[in-house]
């Protein structure tokens, strides 16, 4: 941080920025706005986390101001963060929330940051079972959910900092959640299924989803907040994005191929839907559109981008729709579209 | 790296710099910092050559390899899977019994990745997922590490009666796969392995798919295309046969027991659930079967036999093809008045005279004499008539349950014929559907059939062109039933149509055939007569059963024989059973030809007595039912070996149904029969069959026995011949009853030829070499009428002697040579019209048919063995249902089976004493008790079904 570079490469048109960081980045989230931390009400709030393989790892707050990517703040983590995530739904102070040993809800105040609450659902103080992500609920800003590696979910009420429910959700580690609706989220996990919960009919599951080869694990998963019909999910070490509508569970209604390593991340458009981004370890960014008919040859993707170096995250604005950002290497880029 | 950044970053927007266009409706990517997707090759090689430094993305670092990765940022952290949640798929999972390892209600606490193990082997069975729970326990999908496959598991309730009825079905199972189909060509579900863990017994399964409720349910309770209920029906027809061979009763066949098989081209099914199943000849529970598909017998308490599946089975491909349950009754009461209005008429009386529910669900109407007599149909009425429903309220003191009404009150012609066709189908297609609708409905007719005696046997009803494809231009007589050859093979039986009678005889096995013959058991001829038998045709039915026993006797033959005889001996009983007898009888025996023939001459009148004659001899078997009656010997033996095997299966649904009670195992014996090859003669029957049928009924019956028939009769085995020639044609059901019938009669030559059925069967194999039957010749005896029980009642001894005889029979044929000695008497009565004369001599009195039924008696004597059979036989038609029981013709059953054999052996057959046994119950009276044992289960199977659980 001190040594953060601040570079912040300005194209014709501006269409592209880079920051360079002093070390690798994984995690990373937009605000919705930048109310309580930037006094310009068109900035952009980025938080990014880094991936070093040590206790110490670290968080940054950038802003971006439409030309510049500038690091304002900075603040130790332990391990490195599986997840950031805003606060969805306009808040102030703004809260940060973070994903790793345990679920950490960080506070900005005064141009400073202060963790709010640590919550742990563990039984034991000898051992920790990671939390591989979570998703916070836009329509009840009090409820996060967590995933686990020890196959379940947690539904927190984050501002009573209690357990809300705990779901065994999956028969092997849960990788992924998302939320699909107030008391309706997804999950997936190395059992190979995405699986519908309803929390208001926690002793049954849907399972949309198997991945073809039996406990190929799903890593992530997107749900499509324009239309949640339709949600995204990445297996491991394939470079196919698998589009699932729920309405017709276990057959995908499209499967995009065209990177040529293995998917990171996905991400759907804000703003419609039937946009998706995709990254990978091919270096490249994928813009999709969904097919309305079956092409015999696969579907290509509307655009592409080459990083020159394996994506490994990637957001999509809510705030501002242009802009896309994705983490790789030790670089985080902000891509306009 | 920001170079390339640069560089990369550069190239795009100096492409794309300006505004891209956008879709009217909304987003469309602009060429700024990405441009038009483009396959690049190069790219493509850009990034494996990236590649080649082995990388882990750090979505896999941070997802799959999340403990490595914060193991290696901090030593010291630590994760164990140990302190995870247990998804429990067992409920209540609260540990309550057996050190908390078992609930509230016995079974074993469940949890994902649970692990099962075999601690002989040390196989693991990693619980996966709840397939189904039931009365008896669970069933879990397992991962199976060794293998990596899925398999099905069933853990059995920590309760004794549980665990032993498991160990039943453990044992049947084993039986019919590894002893029976280590092919696995029989659609009967496979066991891999059992243990106990835990104090549960574990019973590991092949994995199967949906099942057949299920499959309808899925297509909206809409009937499944006719070639899928051909293509079902002839796969479930080959797991029975294998089960009747073996002498297994499933007891609770239904569409949820069917299942599909995973991932096959052709759709294939597997019969799953043994849970409930029994020995034909330790028929422990009279609570059986689930009650859409609960067989008329058992609803009304009556002996039982393999034919009991049959019923079931008929209702199930009712239903494939209808989308609904055929009958659907909401009580006992209202699936009788459901069975009566849609097939018209009524369970025989020699049925409703001793089974223990009549007064439940019937009034009696007609005289003493009249049911002594053994009239029933045809013709005739019924000494019983159904309650009303306000009859059954005043008798109960509670209104019966009646359910919805689905077929608008049609009959089943009606039902079949007015089933919407498909949409859009073209005219030509529609008249092609239509004659398979025909032909369903003449095969529907030959399994839920009233009479247990004349409903179609397997072998059979694999036969019938609906099962085969071929033209459906008349009505379907199956050939007697004459064994099945041993399991397989029906062929064989048909060669023993060939013999001389052929089908006709069946029955008869009486027919003495040709005296030469050996077996000529038949008496065939009876059978013949049956020529009307239309039912009769089916008729066959029950017969099987008790062959087998038979054959155990005789070994060799024995089962065949048994059921032949079985057959036999319903037909006479009941007329219609007859009829099936008749064929059957022809099958069996061999005689048919004989007896058919002769049967035809002589059918009505003389014959159905044939019996008769045999009769004495017979008495000791049971003819009654036949089939059974044979078979318990022989089961016995069979049984004994068997044991272990059923097993028990269906993991899936499981039902399991009850049973606990492990009924019995015997099994294994039946399989032999199939040496009966008789069979054949059967069939010939067939197309007589209905006309024989009466008449053999009648005297028909007689036969047959034939014993010694056989060979000596032979002479009537000769006659027969002729006859048979008929036989040929019919093939399966018929003949037994035939036989029976006629058996009784003559032949006694033993014991009797009655005992022709079976012996016929068995006969007939050899028979054919023999067949003399002959004997068949009584028509009468077939003749429905006549039907068994008079069979039974005379003697019930007869019957047995019959049976025994037939065992004998059976060996007979298998050893054919020897037996034949048995021969029995086959002849029968009217066979004896032929040649028979010998035999028969009963035969004719016996007069059977129908009347004579009883008559049998006479012949009897002669033989010895015995049986005489014949009445017997005639009970044996039947029994044939169970057989057994009904033969029950107590006496000799239970003999037989002892005795059976011995007594065969004596004569050489052995067998016939079985059969005996068996069979007859009917008519006997005895014998109904013997067997008895039924009881309870009920419905178990309903409890049984699964649960399931998520997902």
């Amino acid at each position: 941080m001190e040594n953060s570079t601040q570079e912040s490469h300005l194209l014709p048109n501006n269409t592209l920025v880079t920051y360079d960081s002093p070390y690798p980045l994984y995690a990373m989230s937009f605000s919705l706005s930048s109310a309580g931390i930037s006094r310009r009400s068109s900035d952009q709030i980025i938080a990014v986390g880094s991936f070093i393989e040590e206790y110490n790892n670290r968080i940054d707050i950038l802003t971006f101001d439409e030309q510049t990517l500038t690091q304002n703040l900075s603040f130790p983590h332990p391990y490195p963060p599986t997840k950031l995530m805003f606060q969805p739904s306009a808040s102030s102070p703004p809260i940060l929330a973070s994903s790793a040993d345990f679920l950490r809800l960080y506070s900005f105040k005064n141009d400073s940051i202060e963790l709010v609450s640590k919550l742990n659902n563990s039984k034991s103080s000898d051992f920790c079972a990671p939390l591989t992500s979570f998703d916070w609920n836009d329509v009840v800003p009090q409820r996060i959910g967590t995933s686990s590696i020890d196959t379940t979910c947690t539904i927190w009420d984050i501002e009573k900092c209690v357990v809300e429910t705990q779901l065994i959700a999956h028969d092997k580690e849960v990788y992924d959640i998302a939320w699909g609706e107030a008391g309706v989220f997804a999950s997936v996990s190395a059992d190979g299924s995405v699986r519908i919960f309803d929390l208001r009919d926690k002793e049954h599951s849907t399972i949309v989803y198997e991945s073809p080869e039996p406990d190929t694990p799903l890593l992530r998963l997107a749900w499509n907040k324009q239309d949640l019909r339709y949600m995204a999910t990445t297996l491991m070490d394939s470079n196919k994005v698998v589009i699932l509508d729920i309405r017709s569970p276990t057959m995908p209604v499209a499967e995009f191929e065209r990177h040529q390593a293995s998917v990171n991340a996905v991400a759907w458009a804000p703003h419609s839907g039937r946009h998706i981004c995709s990254v990978g370890d091919d270096s490249q960014a994928l813009i999709w559109e969904l097919p309305t008919v079956a092409s015999p040859n696969g579907i290509d993707p509307l655009s592409m981008y080459n990083a020159g170096s394996e994506i490994n995250q990637l957001q999509w604005s809510a705030a501002q729709p242009e802009w896309i950002s994705i983490a790789f290497s030790n670089k985080l880029q902000l891509l306009r579209v | 790296m920001d170079e390339v950044n640069l560089r990369d970053g550069g190239e795009l927007s100096n492409e794309l710099p300006s505004s891209s266009p956008s879709l009217a409706s909304g987003f469309f990517p602009r060429q700024l910092a990405f441009r038009p997707y483009v396959f690049s090759q190069e790219s493509s090689n850009k990034s494996k050559a990236l590649r080649v430094v082995v990388r882990r993305p750090l979505v896999a670092k941070l997802t799959k390899h999340i403990v490595e990765t914060y193991q290696e940022c901090n030593p010291d952290f630590k994760y164990t899977d140990e302190l995870n949640l247990k998804r429990f798929l067992t409920s209540p999972s609260d540990g309550v019994f057996n050190d908390g390892h078992d609930n509230a209600t016995s079974d074993l606490i469940l949890s994902v990745n649970y692990a099962l193990v075999n601690s002989h082997t040390q196989r693991r069975y990693v619980v996966k997922d709840i397939l189904g729970h039931g009365t008896f326990g669970q069933v879990a999908k397992c991962w199976v590490p060794d293998t990596n496959s899925f398999v099905a598991v069933k853990i059995i309730k920590n309760q004794p009666a549980y665990y032993q009825q498991a160990w039943v079905e453990v044992s049947i199972l084993t039986t019919l796969n590894k002893k029976l189909d280590p092919e696995d060509k029989h659609h009967i579900v496979r066991i891999h392995d059992y243990f106990v863990f835990q104090r549960h017994l574990c019973i590991s399964f092949e994995l199967l798919d949906t099942n057949l409720y299920e499959l309808i349910k899925l297509n909206n309770f809409k009937g499944l295309s006719l070639s899928i209920v051909q293509l079902f029906s002839k796969q479930i027809l080959r797991g029975l046969g294998l089960m009747k061979d073996a002498g297994i009763i499933h007891c609770d066949l239904k569409p949820e027991n069917i299942l599909l098989c995973t991932s096959m081209k052709p759709a294939e099914i597997k019969i799953i659930d043994f849970g409930s199943a029994c020995m034909e000849d330790k028929t422990v529970y009279s609570y059986i079967q689930s009650r859409y598909y609960r067989s008329p017998e058992v609803l009304l308490g009556y002996q039982y036999t393999t034919a009991i599946d049959m019923w079931s089975f008929g209702c199930i491909v009712a239903e494939l093809f209808l989308g609904l349950p055929l009958f659907p009754g909401a009580s006992e009461f209202d699936l009788l008045r459901r069975m009566i209005r849609i097939l018209g008429g009524q369970p025989p009386d020699y049925l409703l005279k001793d089974a223990k529910s009549t007064n439940k669900f019937f009034k009696f109407v007609g005289s003493v004499d009249h049911v002594d007599a053994g009239h029933d149909s045809m013709g005739g009425r019924s000494a019983y008539q159904a309650l009303s429903e306000e009859e059954y309220e005043a008798r109960e003191k509670k209104k019966p349950m009646i359910g919805k009404e689905y077929f608008n009150y049609m009959n089943l012609e009606g039902i079949v014929v007015a089933y919407p066709y498909k949409k859009n189908l073209p005219e030509e297609d529609i008249i092609k559907e239509r004659q398979v609708r025909l032909a369903l409905i003449d095969f529907l007719r030959g399994l839920v059939e009233f009479d247990p005696a004349k409903r179609w046997s397997p072998f059979q009803a694999l036969k019938h062109p609906f099962v085969t494809g071929e033209p459906f231009t008349s009505p379907y007589i199956p050939v007697s039933e004459t064994p099945h050859v041993p399991v397989s093979t029906v062929s064989q039986n048909f060669k023993v149509d060939h013999h001389p009678g052929g089908g006709h005889w069946f029955a008869a096995g009486l027919s003495p055939h040709v005296s030469g013959r050996t077996v000529s058991m038949h008496a065939s001829p009876h059978i013949q007569i049956q020529p009307y038998a239309q039912s009769s045709s089916y008729g066959s039915l029950g017969s099987h059963n008790s062959y087998n026993d038979g054959n155990m006797l005789g070994s060799s033959y024995g089962s065949y024989g048994d059921n032949f005889n079985t057959f036999t001996y319903f037909s006479p009983g009941c007329q219609s059973t007859m009829n099936v007898h008749t064929q059957g009888g022809k099958a069996m025996v061999g005689n048919s030809p004989d007896t058919r023939w002769k049967i035809y001459h002589r059918p009505q009148g003389p014959h159905g007595l044939g019996v008769s004659p045999s009769a004495g001899n017979f008495a000791p078997f049971p003819l009654g039912i036949s089939p059974s009656q044979f078979t318990p010997p022989s089961s016995f033996t069979q049984n004994s070996g068997s044991p272990g095997h059923y097993s028990a299966a269906s993991p899936a649904r499981g039902n399991c149904q009850g049973s606990p009670l492990g009924k019995g195992i015997a099994v294994s014996n039946f399989n032999r029969r199939k040496s009966w090859g008789h069979s054949g003669n059967m069939q010939s029957q067939e197309g007589t069959s209905t006309a024989h049928c009466q008449g053999q009924l009648s005297g028909g019956l007689c036969f047959s026995q034939g014993e010694g028939n056989t060979q000596s009769q032979v002479p009537g085995g000769p006659l027969h011949i002729p006859i048979n020639s008929n036989m040929s044609s019919w093939k399966p059901p018929s003949g037994s009853s035939n036989i029976s019938t006629d058996n009784s009669f003559s032949h006694m030559p033993i014991s009797g030829l009655h005992g022709s059925s079976l012996q016929f069967s068995q006969i007939k194999r050899p028979v054919d070499e023999k067949l003399d039957v002959t004997a068949l010749p009584d028509p009468g005896d077939w003749d429905p009428n006549y039907s068994d029980e008079l069979l039974l009642q005379e003697d019930s001894s007869d019957v047995s002697s019959i049976t025994s005889a037939f065992g004998k029979v059976v060996n007979i044929d298998q050893a054919t040579t020897s037996p034949q000695t048995f021969g029995f008497g086959t002849y029968s009565h009217d066979s004896n019209a032929v040649s028979n004369a010998t035999w028969r001599p009963s035969g004719p009195a016996q007069a059977f048919s129908k009347p004579d039924m009883n008559s049998p008696p006479a012949h009897n004597l002669p033989l010895g063995y015995g049986r005489s059979m014949l009445r017997a036989p005639q009970y044996m038609s039947q029994l044939s249902p169970t057989s057994l029981s009904r033969l029950g013709q107590p006496p000799t059953q239970r003999t037989n089976h002892g005795r059976s054999s011995v007594t065969y052996g004596n004569e050489g057959i052995h067998m016939r004493p079985h059969h005996n046994s068996y069979s007859y119950d009917p008519g006997y009276p005895h014998n109904s008790m013997p067997w008895g044992m039924h009881k309870l289960d009920p419905d178990i199977s309903s409890s049984s079904k699964f649960v399931f659980p998520h997902m």
